[in-house]
């Protein structure tokens, strides 16, 4: 509960009518895109500019109040999960593109613009903000920053760290800092470089500058039907020996397939595994690397391929891929999306352990995997109201990524850590690794309110030093416990 | 911390005891070690570290002149750490240890047709370690980004001997902070790095490059942007001033029949535009190196948006200097040690177009700031500096603002 000086404090900082304490009214901001984790916060506020954004992070730190930004909550992790003492600051007032630089190819916004908004922006001059993460129509720029987002394009594009150059930051000790600039290579540390994907535990973004790109000529996408994950995984691997680059490449199995069918009709063929690519550039360029990405395709035994040529037949094609975690929705009740990454040539080897793993628990996991680029999505489905069922799913999901990790690769590629996975750092990386991550942390953050109990398995005391274990003074003066 | 005596000789016994005598040697005042291994480099940093000695790492020595000159009490030298560790082209990515030259490792990846897409300075001595402590970046950098978009893990060392590892060996890989971002471009003064893992590209096949000249700039300043925004396959372009003239390079890279199409088309604009066009040689795309020639120049890097390319060179141009600058704004210059005084306007000049103005080099004759104005978030900067090495030990002074 916050004290009746803070709520005043924070009212005087954005009006009344941008705090909200209410508990029915809360109730909205108790969770992201991971419904299971539901916390209340003590409030939750709505600036409308960086200076309303400094202003509250500055009671925040006076007050040591925990605090968490807030885009359209689409986050899979937990990232903008409450603290039950701190409070939420909603990017929702604050919304405007604040300058378009076309022939320079850059665009600034605030954080709570829509991904999907700054592409519509550029495309009348023939430019599209590439990162494009299947939640594009709803999810923020912000979010997008904390997270580092992906989508099905990062193989050829890239990510958003890619497409920041620069940003304007509210440190958590209420200093306003700018992060990479409009030009590149900004002199000093690439602070801006940290600082996306950082999940919230470095700052606030309150102004952001994304670099946009030209919208090739042409766009084709082929759909092809194979008989075997490993022929579609091989028929991409033989696609990459060729040196193509693909602007896309998707894998689904039988199980999302059928789900996509169920809920969105785009009228997949019923096969074991579909791989879908995207080639783009100019047309002449597409012409040739399609013909020959086909013939691939048919080297591996696909039995059905279809060119998707118009804007209108892609987006199609498409819709069944993005809506594939809602799908999940339509054949079991409950379901838990996961996000590990592996070199791609170890895919056919993980999904059989996936299956095997799966057929042990009795739980059914369905796959699509942006298999470019080898980050997985195993789909864990399963009822909650059988009793032990969810833990069994939970288990199962982070047993997948700890396999990810066995085999080289990343326990998230795109969803962040978040809540959900903040054990799981621990078993990717070493104690030295975390404990460097935190000094980083510690130097935005002295005093751990920034988003505190995500990203890592164990907040670091940031007067912590490392080696051999020396009680805290906090501890020797038995204020404070080690847990 | 406990004063030591700082006696070379003293120095050398200890490091002896890490590394073997055979690596050890005394030059003058300072001590070199030559570590042969990640846990060798460790040892060696504790050791300095709590004895309170400063450590420079030493690659192929080719941008010793960089930054703010110092003399450190130990000299690392990475030259032993110089293995490809691991190349699975498949998958297209590769970990190499940084003290393995530029050159060594892209012949190395050549053998399956794939490259580390970057064109540093100096590449036959020039490290990894020292072009990732610099990020060095050439005209590559427009079609494939710079080190921080092709480095996807790394190993460093902190000061206090700490072996970490940042990133992975995928390259969509969002756990925990992007660390080896901070480590790119830091002058080697947050850790040192030992191994990096890259992410490989395939080795471009048909290239052709070709030269507009006018006796302006900004004519080619305006084409530079219209080629920015057309669908040619643009993989490379330059602005530099040649001479009395000036002269926009420009590389495509696409499968031939594209190839064809596409050097019809530039020309057709190339003469729209009233300017003439020559087909060049790749050689042209190191011209940067040609600012780093001559001891009484200044040679610097200034940045600044693709829409003042021409504006700025100029500028350099009128100023009797030389320069060339990437399509992204990136620009290389050497100007002669008669405009010391001029430096701090002409640096202006860049900073109030949203750029920025670094010396990389000096003539010995003169002491000017390298670096400019601090930015607002420096004392961030040193926050950080002071929980990865708060006993200075690595590079104490060597970057900006006296970090």
């Amino acid at each position: 509960m916050l004290s009746s000086t803070v709520i005043a404090e924070l009212k005087s900082a954005v009006g009344a009518d941008g705090v909200i304490v209410e508990r029915n009214q809360l109730q909205t901001y108790e969770c992201d895109g991971l419904a299971a984790l539901r916390t209340i916060p003590a409030a939750v506020v709505l600036p409308r500019s960086t200076a309303e954004v400094q202003a509250l992070v500055k009671i925040c730190a006076r007050h040591q109040i925990p605090f968490v930004a807030r885009g359209a909550g689409t986050g899979l992790s937990g990232g903008a999960l409450p603290d039950a003492a701190g409070i939420v600051i909603s990017f929702a007032r604050m919304t405007r593109i604040l300058d378009v630089d076309i022939p320079n190819q850059r665009i600034t916004v605030e954080p709570g613009v829509i991904n999907n908004h700054v592409t519509q922006r550029v495309a009348p001059h023939g430019y599209f903000y590439a990162p494009d993460p299947s939640s594009q129509t709803v999810c923020t720029i912000g979010g997008n920053v904390a997270e580092n987002s992906g989508g099905a394009h990062c193989l050829k594009y890239g990510f958003t760290t890619t497409h920041v150059l620069g940003l304007e930051v509210v440190l958590p000790t209420g200093e306003l800092v700018r992060l990479g600039a409009p030009a590149l290579d900004a002199p000093g540390y690439d602070l801006a470089g940290v600082f996306v994907g950082s999940e919230g535990t470095l700052g606030v973004a309150t102004s952001v500058i994304l670099r946009i790109v030209k919208k090739p000529e042409t766009v084709q996408v082929l759909l092809a039907a194979f008989d075997s994950i490993s022929a579609a995984g091989q028929t991409v691997s033989d696609i990459i020996a060729a040196a193509i680059l693909p602007s896309a490449m998707e894998i689904m199995d039988r199980l999302s397939i059928r789900a996509a069918e169920v809920s969105v009709h785009p009228n997949y063929p019923d096969c074991e595994a579909l791989l879908l690519v995207e080639v783009d550039g100019s047309s002449t360029e597409v012409e040739i690397q399609m013909q020959q990405v086909r013939a691939f395709c048919k080297a591996n035994g696909a039995w059905e391929d279809r060119l998707a040529q118009s804007e209108r037949e892609r987006m199609l094609v498409w819709k069944g891929r993005k809506a594939a975690f809602a799908a999940a929705g339509r054949i079991a009740p409950n379901y838990i999306v996961q996000d590990g990454v592996i070199p791609r040539t170890k895919l056919p080897i993980i999904l059989e352990e996936i299956g095997r793993m799966a057929e042990e628990t009795g739980l059914l996991v369905s796959n699509v995997f942006h298999a470019g680029d080898g980050n997985l999505h195993p789909i864990v489905l399963y009822n909650a109201s059988i009793p032990g069922q969810e833990e069994i799913a939970i288990d199962l999901s982070m047993r997948i990524l700890h396999r990810c990790v066995d085999h080289g690769g990343s326990i998230t590629g795109e969803h962040g850590v978040g809540k959900e996975k903040q054990q799981a750092m621990g078993y990717m990386y070493s104690e030295p690794d975390l404990d460097t991550m935190q000094r980083v942390r510690c130097a935005f953050d002295p005093q751990h309110i920034a988003n505190p109990d995500k990203l890592f398995p164990r907040p670091r005391l940031c007067g912590e030093k490392t080696g051999p274990y020396h009680p805290h003074p906090l501890e020797t003066a038995g204020i404070a416990e080690y847990f | 911390m406990i004063e030591q005596i700082s006696n070379p000789h003293r120095i050398a016994t200890d490091l002896a005891a890490i590394v073997g005598s055979a690596h050890v040697s005394i030059v003058g005042d300072t001590v070199a070690v030559v570590p042969e291994n990640t846990e060798q480099v460790s040892s060696v940093l504790r050791f300095c570290n709590r004895a309170g000695f400063s450590v420079s790492a030493v690659g192929g020595g080719t941008k010793q002149r960089w930054g703010t000159p110092i003399q450190s009490k130990i000299i690392l030298h990475t030259r032993r750490l110089n293995a490809l560790l691991e190349h699975t082209w498949q998958d297209m990515t590769c970990t190499v240890q940084a003290g393995c030259t530029w050159s060594a490792l892209q012949n190395s990846l050549a053998q399956h047709g794939q490259f580390v897409a970057l064109d540093p300075l100096w590449p036959d001595r020039a490290t990894v370690g020292g072009i990732t402590a610099t990020n060095d970046s050439g005209a590559l950098r427009l079609k494939y980004g710079s080190l921080r978009d092709l480095i996807i893990g790394m190993t460093i060392v902190l000061a206090d001997g700490t072996i970490a590892r940042t990133g992975g060996k995928v390259v969509k890989n969002v756990a925990g902070y992007d660390l080896h971002k901070l480590m790119i471009g830091a002058f080697g003064t947050l850790g040192l790095i030992t191994e990096i893992t890259f992410r490989l590209h395939s080795l471009p096949v048909h290239l052709k490059s070709f030269t507009i000249i006018s006796p302006a700039a900004e004519p080619l300043g305006s084409l530079l942007l219209q080629l920015l925004d057309s669908h040619l396959n643009v993989q490379s372009m330059q602005l530099r001033t040649k001479g009395d003239v000036f002269g926009l390079d420009v590389q495509l890279s696409a499968l031939p029949e594209v190839l064809k199409d596409q050097t019809i088309l530039l020309s057709a604009i190339a003469h729209k535009a009233e300017l003439s066009i020559e087909e060049a040689c790749a050689e042209l795309w190191d011209n940067r190196v040609l600012s780093f020639t001559g001891s009484d120049v200044f040679t610097m890097k200034a940045t600044m948006l693709p829409s003042d390319i021409a504006r700025f060179t100029r500028i350099i141009h009128d100023l009797g200097g030389t320069a060339v600058t990437q399509a992204t704004g990136i620009m290389t210059a050497s100007l002669p040690v008669t405009l010391e005084h001029q430096l701090p306007q002409l640096r202006q000049q860049f900073i109030d177009a949203q750029g920025s103005f670094t010396i990389l080099q000096q003539p010995a004759s003169t002491d000017v700031d390298l670096w400019g104005p601090m930015p607002d978030s420096f004392s961030l900067m040193q926050r950080i500096k002071q929980h990865f090495d708060p006993n200075r030990t690595l590079n104490p002074g060597r970057f900006m603002g006296g970090i």
